[in-house]
């Protein structure tokens, strides 16, 4: 119901964008579309292990940073690109364990935890990046890539497997997310870890009662987001080319907003991974139209800002109104027992 | 965990009948007590196979004390429990889950975001690799409903079910560990009647299949219509146990009360300030409260009786603007009361509420900013606060109503129970309210200052304010207020004059039965 809603507004969007404007209805940009989905749809697709958890991480942004970092340094040891990639994923994942430790272990709360720990890691990202110039003042230098086979991995199907089938102008990234995002989608529904990640978000105390580890759930849940984070991570360096230390700030709020925009309560037992998905395309559906009706970008802040209150407006007014209709049918129902007496 | 196999749940006759009538649990000799003060002292229990067995008791009793001690929340200092004849120690509420006790809990333990049979095995999926095996669950769960006659959908969502579904979802999830004893505390106190209909029912599916069953309740009609015997407590210990067709509502009350102590008072008629009166009529809030009017005059002392969710803590908040009125009205000395709780303090209304800790003061301040919190109006100009006034305010409250200790900068948090109720009441005390309402104003406090409670209470009825005082405490309520109300199933149900009240008879009528003293109001 409330996906078909989502994805029914995104159709309507491209509907609207691709008569208005004639450079929006073609491959290069779906193409382009496409790949910054799929990067906030990564994030948001690990973010959604934490927040249908409960939680909130706000370090995701910092991952991004830092992994670009040491995932270009690392390039540089002229390994494959795939080892690249493990190498960001496991990177981040180590990220997300450390977040994961220090709330379930050391028992502080998930926003400050994440706030700091998100800083420490653009911090670490900066670190790395500094010791790369040999300066300790000084710009930051935008590290070139000459790693060829990790290049390409940022590139196009076509750039990999030869110009064949109809995902050739798309980016390896965006299937590598669809398909993850489907296998995610199994994973929260299907899998015990998926179950008892909705039940300590819905409810934590009837979780703990019925002997779900609530600290384990947590913590593997943001080793999932951080480890999301190093992919995509990985991927964007990869695209880019280089990778700077100023890379990922402000992606962690964009993250959460598309898995508030998908259905994913902040309050946490709600949604799934198809929300964060959907949710990744609806605004980067928005940010691209308007970029290509040349709308001033102070607009499409504004604009994100409003479809999030929509958003969260439409969940609460939503949930209400089906809480009334339960109830009037409850209380039908019981009346008719009542009669019956 | 043993989950519950389904090969092995089919019904077998033969080992049905053996076990209906038989002893599963016995208590003997239980004693506990905390920091020196006995709260058990030799209680026992037995519930037996296929029967419904009633604990009943005054607040204070023992009831709680001995179900923790049972399902292994608390550890007993004496005494010994068998489970079906052989000795057991219960140490942790997993030793009592091995026993095959079960405790359905007043507040529900289901999460709302998953299914039936989801919460029913959540904890221990079955399913290999970490895939849980859905339809193997919902097979189980139809098993285990079947077997116990229930109807229930496997995949309904918990959130969608209403309260007495919810119950057996509760039920099937003790089933389904093996539970030969459930333990039920309060079950109705959130069920409309006809989902107590509905969750007896469930009782007696559950009882012919020789589940042993604890009912703790204070309502009678239900203890008389499902328990097989019952168990009185007063005062940490087992006053008797009654079978079925001893019950009754008298024998019932007068075991849970003991010796009747009359109070002869022999105050003359006090004076009434007759322009000083409050008028409800036809207050609703939502299913809580409905339809009830009084008036109560100024230096009249009006108690408030009734059992926890009879809608008499709805009505005082409704009175004072912490809940919203669904319909009806207040006046005071003919103006309409307003709904804002700030413009309610300004013309006079006061309210202690139940929950001191979570409603009543903010821990982390000190006593004075506690105090002088409600009288800002009072203590400041154009928005900033008099310091000098505040801490005369304070100081003066202080010393008036005898708050230790006397140090306005000392923290509320770490008071002890009397003095942080103190400070709530003194808050009030020293605005003089013109009415002042009183949620259980002495739970938690010692003898010493609950009289001085009473002595600040009645001294304020002398200068002509209306005091409203909703209490669960018999001998309070029988003591200290002119007339008492007692409340059942969102209205009044009886009334009384202090000389008409009996703690038996403000008992029986707050579990619904007309005593024959004092006069009946439905």
């Amino acid at each position: 119901m409330r996906k078909l809603a989502t994805v029914g507004f995104v159709l309507i969007l491209m509907l609207v964008f691709s008569l208005q404007a004639d450079n929006f209805f073609n491959l290069r940009n779906f193409s382009e579309l496409s790949f910054n989905a799929a990067f906030l749809g990564l994030l948001a697709l690990g973010l959604s292990f934490v927040m249908i958890g409960g939680g909130i991480d706000l370090s995701a942004g910092g991952i991004v940073c830092v992994v670009a970092i040491l995932c270009s340094r690392f390039s540089f040891l002229g390994t494959p690109g795939i080892v690249v990639v493990v190498f960001g994923v496991v990177c981040g994942a180590f990220f997300g364990l450390c977040n994961g430790l220090l709330v379930s272990r050391a028992g502080l709360t998930e926003f400050v935890t994440t706030l700091a720990t998100g800083i420490l890691y653009q911090g670490l990202g900066l670190l790395f990046a500094f010791r790369d110039t040999g300066k300790l003042s000084g710009t930051l230098v935008s590290m070139g890539i000459t790693n060829k086979s990790y290049l390409a991995l940022g590139g196009r199907f076509s750039a990999l497997f030869g110009a064949r089938g109809a995902l050739k102008d798309f980016h390896l990234m965006t299937v590598i997310w669809i398909v993850l995002a489907v296998a995610m989608y199994f994973v929260l529904r299907r899998t015990n870890f998926g179950l008892r990640t909705y039940a300590i978000g819905s409810h934590p105390k009837a979780a703990e009662m019925s002997g779900v580890d609530i600290r384990r759930v947590k913590t593997i849940g943001f080793v999932i987001c951080g480890a999301f984070a190093g992919l995509a991570s990985a991927f964007l360096v990869a695209n880019m080319s280089a990778a700077n230390a100023s890379l990922g700030s402000g992606y962690e709020f964009q993250a959460i907003a598309a898995c508030v925009v998908g259905g994913i309560a902040l309050g946490g037992g709600k949604g799934d991974a198809v929300c964060a998905l959907i949710g990744s395309v609806f605004l980067v559906t928005i940010l691209n139209g308007l970029y290509k009706f040349n709308i001033p970008t102070y607009w499409s802040y504004i604009l994100q800002g409003v479809i999030i209150i929509v958003a969260t407006v439409f969940d609460a007014s939503f949930a209400s109104f089906a809480r009334r209709l339960r109830e009037r049918r409850a209380d039908r129902a019981s009346g008719e027992e009542a009669m019956r007496l | 965990m043993t989950a519950l196999n389904l090969e092995k749940s089919a019904p077998l006759p033969s080992d049905v009948e053996s076990r209906a009538g038989q002893t599963m649990l016995t208590a003997m000799g239980i004693c506990k007590q905390f920091n020196g003060i006995a709260v058990l002292t030799d209680a026992g229990l037995d519930v037996r196979y296929g029967e419904v067995h009633a604990l009943m008791g005054e607040n204070g009793a023992g009831k709680s004390t001995i179900i923790k001690i049972i399902t292994g929340v608390y550890q007993k200092d004496a005494g010994a429990i068998f489970i079906d004849g052989q000795p057991v120690e219960i140490n942790s509420r997993q030793d009592a889950r091995n026993c095959g006790i079960s405790v359905i809990y007043q507040e529900l333990s289901l999460v709302p975001a998953l299914t039936v049979a989801e919460n029913i095995f959540l904890g221990q999926e079955p399913g290999r690799y970490g895939v849980t095996a859905r339809q193997e669950m919902r097979a189980r769960v139809r098993a285990l409903a079947e077997r116990y006659g229930f109807q229930i959908d496997p995949d309904a969502v918990v959130d969608s079910l209403g309260m007495a579904q919810r119950q057996m979802v509760e039920i099937l999830k003790a089933l389904s560990v093996d539970a030969r004893l459930i333990i039920m505390d309060e079950p109705t106190s959130s069920l409309s009647n006809a989902e107590s209909e509905r969750l007896f029912e469930t009782i007696d599916a559950l009882r012919r299949s020789d589940v042993a069953i604890l009912y703790i309740s204070h309502r009678l009609e239900e203890v008389y219509r499902l328990s097989d015997r019952l168990t009185v407590m007063r005062g940490g210990e087992v006053v008797g146990v009654l079978q079925k067709d001893e019950i009754n509502p008298k024998t019932v009350t007068t075991m849970m009360i003991g010796r009747e102590i009359h109070y002869a008072d022999a105050r003359t008629e006090k004076k009434l300030f007759e322009d000083n009166v409050l008028e409800v009529s036809h207050l609703s809030c939502g299913k809580l409260l409905r339809d009830v009017s009084f008036k109560a005059y100024g230096g009249e002392i009006l108690g408030i009786g009734g059992l926890v969710g009879s809608g008499r803590t709805e009505l005082v908040k409704c009175i004072y603007g912490a809940l919203r009125r669904s319909g009806g009205s207040v006046t005071l000395g003919g103006a309409p009361v307003s709904k804002s709780i700030r413009k309610n303090i300004r013309a006079g209304f006061g309210f202690v509420p139940e929950d001191r800790r979570v409603e009543g003061f903010i821990p982390a301040q000190s006593i004075g900013r506690n105090i002088a919190i409600a009288s800002h109006d009072r203590l400041s100009k154009a928005g900033f606060m008099n310091a000098a006034a505040e801490n005369r305010w304070v100081e003066d409250a202080i010393k008036n109503y005898d708050i230790r200790p006397k140090d306005r900068n000392y923290r509320v948090a770490n008071l002890s129970g009397g003095n942080q109720q103190k400070v709530v009441l003194g808050r009030w005390l020293a605005r003089e309210p013109g009415v002042l309402l009183l949620d259980e104003p002495t739970v938690g406090v010692d003898v010493g200052v609950r009289a001085e409670v009473y002595e600040y209470i009645r001294y304020l009825a002398s200068r002509g304010s209306i005091i409203i005082m909703v209490s669960s405490d018999l001998h309070e309520l029988t003591r200290v207020p002119d007339r008492i109300l007692v409340m059942y199933g969102g209205g009044f149900f009886h009334q009384f004059t202090r000389q008409t009240a009996t703690q038996t008879a403000i008992l029986l009528a707050a579990s619904g039965e007309h005593p024959e003293e004092g006069e009946a109001l439905v």
